[in-house]
């Protein structure tokens, strides 16, 4: 199919598709004013029945928890077949050089960016663990914070370049990490089941309500999350990076 | 005002599909899709808005508070998350596409037909 065409189909749809949405926007419930029941209900149970004042973790960890499990092995299943992908034709070797572009010199890195980087990494790294840390009390939990530890690992490599960045970040213990956190998630299921409750129920004594360590199970698997998305993250930084190796490109790898 | 939010995500899913279904590239394509990814996001974080609300964040406010929906922010949450591995999927995808093809042009990528070695 020429692009004509696909432009054409592409138009006749809208013309379909268009008047169909415009009715539908004009008839849908009043912005920010309609009833919110399934919200609401989870807004005033939350902090009463699970101990949790985040709301949007009691979502995600408890009320809704076998979704995350769903989402935490979609995670597990796109950072493997991503890595499966680029690696499988690179083979693990690591003696050369990442980072460069073909014809252009690698310049050395400025100081300013390591001093700036060497500052701001463990900062950054420390932020991550408190975000995740806090996630049942304010605005935060392990997504958020294993992005902002992954983004800490990022700057690492800036600072400090692609050999000590392997040597301190070797690519094995950050795939153990990703695996790893969705095992724990996994096994946080489990543990209920040995009981004889459902899989995935609060085990665990809830804490008070306002408290870093309240919420039972979902502190736990909340740590399954922060080192599955850390892991994942940089797992992934890592094989894009290693992509640019120089002996990724001659034709004798 | 009112169906403000609704238009703006409909946009975002024309304006994203548009961009795929014209594309010559799929780096572009890739980037098409995040688009109409976000028009997800705006549709879910209107759906949940109640004006006069807090963030369903019970910790300075006490629990009874009216809050915006949790439910539709967890989806997004997870969205975002699931959208950024999915994202580095697929362009690891297109990296190993252009090493085998040399293209990343979906016309130049006929099957059988224009086959290019090494």
């Amino acid at each position: 199919m020429n692009a004509e065409a696909r432009s054409l189909i592409f138009l006749l749809a809208c013309a379909g598709l268009v008047p169909a949405v415009v009715v539908l926007i004009l008839h849908l419930p009043k912005f920010g004013a309609h009833a919110l029941p399934y919200g609401d209900l989870i807004n005033n149970s939350a902090p009463r029945e699970r101990h949790v004042a985040n709301a949007v973790s009691a979502v995600n960890f408890d009320y809704r928890a076998i979704d995350t499990l769903g989402e935490e092995f979609l995670l597990l299943g796109a950072v493997t077949g991503t890595v499966v992908l680029l690696r499988s034709k690179r083979g693990e070797r690591a003696d050369a050089p990442a980072g460069q572009v073909e014809g252009r010199p690698l310049r050395p890195r400025s100081d300013a960016v390591s001093g700036v980087t060497r500052l701001l990494a463990p900062v950054t790294a420390l932020f991550g663990v408190n975000v995740a840390l806090h996630g049942m009390t304010t605005p935060g939990g392990g997504f958020q914070g294993g992005v902002i530890i992954a983004s800490a690992m990022v700057m690492v490599f800036l600072g400090e370049g692609y050999r000590s960045w392997r040597k301190s970040a070797p690519s094995v213990a950050f795939d153990a990490t990703e695996g790893a956190g969705a095992a724990l998630y996994a096994l946080c299921g489990c543990a209920s089941l040995l009981v004889g409750l459902p899989f995935l129920t609060n085990l665990l004594p809830l804490g008070t309500l306002r408290d870093v360590f309240s919420g039972g199970l979902m502190l736990i698997e909340n740590a399954g999350v922060t080192l599955a998305v850390a892991g994942g993250f940089t797992v992934l930084f890592g094989e894009f990076l290693e992509e640019t190796r120089v002996d990724c490109r001659s034709d004798d790898s | 005002m009112n169906a403000l939010p609704w238009a703006v995500s409909a946009w975002l899913l024309a304006i994203g599909l548009y961009g795929m279904v014209t594309s010559r590239h799929f780096i572009h394509l890739i980037g098409c899709l995040s688009v109409v990814q976000a028009a997800t996001y705006v549709l879910l974080l209107a759906a949940g808005f109640k004006w006069d609300a807090i963030a369903p964040i019970f910790y300075s406010f006490a629990p009874g508070t009216p809050a915006v929906d949790p439910v539709v922010q967890a989806l997004v949450l997870t969205d975002i998350v699931v959208g950024a591995t999915v994202t580095a999927l697929l362009l690891a995808l297109a990296l190993e596409l252009h090493k085998r093809r040399g293209t990343l042009d979906a016309d130049d990528l006929r099957p059988l037909t224009r086959e290019r070695k090494g």
